[in-house]
């Protein structure tokens, strides 16, 4: 019953890893809009807005992504919703994805002087335009890099999917890998072929780095 | 300025297209719900059936999307004499009984051993298969009884009847190591990361096959003679009706008897009926 | 399913989950102080080594940062054996843990130490300070107060991080959830639980590493 690892199984992995690219850009599409309201409830001019965003990002920086990802697939068996892997998948890494992106450009939204801040008002903007005119053109330039790096990250998160059944990279080796017996091959083979997704997307965030500046630490 | 601006605006149909596309597809996997009786099941044309994949000979997959297996063997003549079409769900262990539960698929054919303990969660059709739960380990390994396992490393797939007969025989002391499946456990067996293995007696002759220097051997039965049922959801007892029917025409008729002696290499055991 | 909520087999097994708890937290300390070697040693190697030493960091650097956690687990803990090295399951959750902070640590603390400015050293060479000495006071002592936050975030990520070795079943609170969820089958009010728990469990991390900033670099700076 154990096959050879040959051409087939490689497919198999390799043909896998548009499920891990679907998954990332649908997370990050989602977490990035999340993330943007999140960041600009941060800075809103309410407090109560500001201590709820702030208690949203704690609770998704502070707990495992693991136990996200199982609190949205148990949770949406027991409320009877759709329990698919890739959308139990989708909605944690989205609403993860919103705690960090919004940690991050709430940082570059801060890091503008606030001489600009100041200027805006004076020119009799109220607080969305001030955002969308004056502050948040400046704060994207910087918030590239980080952003593109946070990429990276989310694009590794995936692989967690894997635990809940989603048959993305990581499942696919394992499954591959469960018919073969070969684990050193097959988890090098799916380590590469992140490495390949990965590395260029690092290898741009520390361009844009070197070009637009980065979050001030 | 302006070019900074564009890193925000495309995002946003991205987005919006993301999330329409998620909410598209938790709409449209709520759909294939519930089917409740056969009725609901004539109707929908199709009968979904919880298969594993990564199982030999139960359920596995040579060629990715093509599976194959003593379960879905049974599915497609399930679905033929129900005369609706097949679709075959992979499921793991985690996801098996909630996908049953919120009505992923309508049966599970998962070689799901039959206890009184799942009976409460899921409703069993009478047995359609026949494994033996055996402890595995190597030869030079000497282990004549329970008592032997202090100090050892015993693997079993979580959740599994493995798990639940070797924690029952288990003396303190023993390290029991759960993995997600019994894939997970027997890979540790064959990396040397365990003492021993609690698997069917399917796996363990796979192991045996697959490694033959370590010679591994059968140390003592957990459970012989274990059974597995069609597991659906409680209270079905229309479509339960059904199944059992079908497990005793299979039965009767010769092809459950072709698919053992394909899959398991012996001819159908006794298979009681309750 | 179970709309009501059946919090009553959490509470009954809550040694298993103190347990758990207790184990997450010593794999934890464990791979955050020799990940602070592994950071410590590795930063030096990049900013004063000879270059191919230089190269072979950055590949384990790149390596690691590039690919996920969890496969780099599997690599070990199931990769590894075929080679020849065999790690239990807790052995290899703290080898995979230490290798994975360390890559992050090596470019947290080589940034820390570039920040030194060359005028610094040069003073405690006029000092006649020894090289050891220059090493522990101007520039190791200095960088790490300066990297402190961005290391210590790092070490929490790696916390919660540890919730993925159950997946090779090394024994920490996920494995004792999971295990406990595949017997009473009560999986959402577990893992509410146990989310709780590392909530607390990053705040009381967090908390002991404010304590040691002012304990270590406060007193510093007024000595």
């Amino acid at each position: 019953m154990i096959r050879q690892f040959g051409p087939s199984e490689a497919l198999f992995i390799v043909t896998a890893v548009r499920w891990t690219v679907a998954l990332t850009l649908i997370a990050f599409a989602g977490g990035g809009i999340v993330g943007l309201g999140v960041a600009l409830a941060r800075t809103a001019p309410a407090a109560w807005v500001r201590v709820a965003a702030t208690g949203y990002i704690q609770l998704f920086q502070g707990t495992p992504l693991l136990m996200q990802l199982f609190l949205v697939f148990f949770g949406a068996a027991m409320f009877g919703g759709s329990v698919d892997p890739l959308v139990a998948a989708a909605v944690a890494l989205t609403l993860n994805g919103a705690a960090f992106l919004g940690e991050i450009w709430r940082g570059c939204i801060e890091a503008i002087p606030k001489g600009q801040w100041e200027a805006a008002t004076a020119l009799a903007l109220r607080f969305p335009a001030r955002m969308r005119t004056v502050v948040l053109p400046q704060a994207a330039r910087i918030a590239v890099a980080p952003t593109v790096g946070y990429l990276v990250q989310l694009l590794k998160a995936t692989s967690l999917a894997s635990i809940i059944g989603f048959v993305e990279l990581t499942r696919a080796g394992q499954i591959m890998n469960n018919a073969t017996f070969r684990p050193f091959l097959v988890f090098g083979l799916v380590a590469v072929i992140y490495f390949i997704l990965c590395w260029p997307l690092s290898w741009f965030s520390r361009r844009l780095e070197a070009r637009f500046g980065s979050v001030p630490p | 300025m302006s070019s900074a601006r564009s890193f925000l605006l495309p995002r946003r149909p991205l987005g919006l297209l993301g999330a329409l596309g998620a909410a598209g597809a938790l709409i449209g996997t709520t759909r294939s719900a519930q089917a409740q009786s056969i009725d609901d099941i004539l109707n929908k044309k199709k009968l979904q059936i919880g298969v594993e994949i990564d199982f030999p000979p139960f359920g596995l997959a040579p060629a990715g999307n093509q599976y194959e297996g003593y379960d879905i063997d049974v599915s497609k003549l399930m679905a033929k004499y129900m005369g609706v079409d097949l679709e075959l769900v992979p499921v793991t262990a985690p996801n098996r009984i909630p996908y049953l539960l919120t009505g992923k698929i309508d049966v599970l054919s998962a070689c799901f051993s039959i206890t009184p303990e799942r009976a409460r969660q899921v409703a069993f059709s009478i047995p359609y298969a026949s494994i033996d739960i055996e402890l595995l380990a190597p030869k030079a390994t000497k282990i004549t009884g329970a008592d032997d396992m202090k100090g050892m490393k015993v693997g079993v797939a979580r959740a599994t009847i493995q798990d639940t007969a070797v924690t029952a025989i288990a003396p303190p002391g023993t390290r029991i190591m759960r993995f997600d499946d019994d894939a997970g456990a027997t890979q540790a067996m064959l990396s040397g990361q365990i003492d021993a293995l609690g698997a069917n007696n399917m796996t363990a002759k796979t192991i045996m096959d697959m490694n033959p220097s370590a010679q591994y051997e059968v140390k003592m039965m957990l459970r012989g003679s274990s059974r597995a049922g069609i597991a659906l959801r409680r209270g079905q007892t229309d479509l339960l009706q059904w199944v059992n029917t079908f497990v005793y025409f299979i039965k009767n008729n010769g092809e459950l008897d072709t698919i053992c002696r394909k899959w398991l290499g012996t001819p159908l055991p006794e298979l009681p009926v309750f | 399913m179970h709309y009501t909520f059946q919090f009553g087999d959490v509470w009954a097994a809550w040694p298993d989950l103190l347990w758990g708890t207790w184990l997450t937290i010593q794999l934890s300390a464990s791979a955050m102080a020799l990940g602070l070697v592994v950071a410590i040693a590795g930063a030096l190697g990049k900013t004063m080594g000879p270059r191919p030493l230089r190269w072979a960091i950055d590949a384990y650097i790149e390596a690691i940062r590039n690919t996920p956690f969890l496969v780099q687990i599997f690599l070990i803990f199931f990769g590894l054996p075929s080679i020849g090295l065999r790690l239990d399951s807790n052995q290899a959750a703290l080898v995979a843990m230490v290798v994975n902070v360390g890559a992050y640590g090596i470019e947290i603390v080589r940034a820390g130490i570039d920040n030194i400015q060359r005028g610094q050293i040069e003073a405690g060479i006029a000092l006649g300070l020894r090289p050891l000495q220059i090493f522990r006071h101007i520039i190791l002592f200095p960088a790490l107060q300066t990297i402190y936050p961005a290391l210590t975030s790092q070490f929490i990520l790696l916390m919660l991080g540890s919730s993925v070795v159950s997946t090779i079943s090394a024994q920490e609170l996920t494995g004792a959830a999971n295990d406990l969820q595949s017997r009473t089958f009560r999986s959402f009010e577990i893992y509410i639980v146990v989310t709780a728990i590392y909530l607390a469990l990053s705040m009381a991390f967090s908390g002991t590493f404010a304590a040691i900033h002012r304990a270590v670099f406060v007193r510093e700076e007024r000595g």
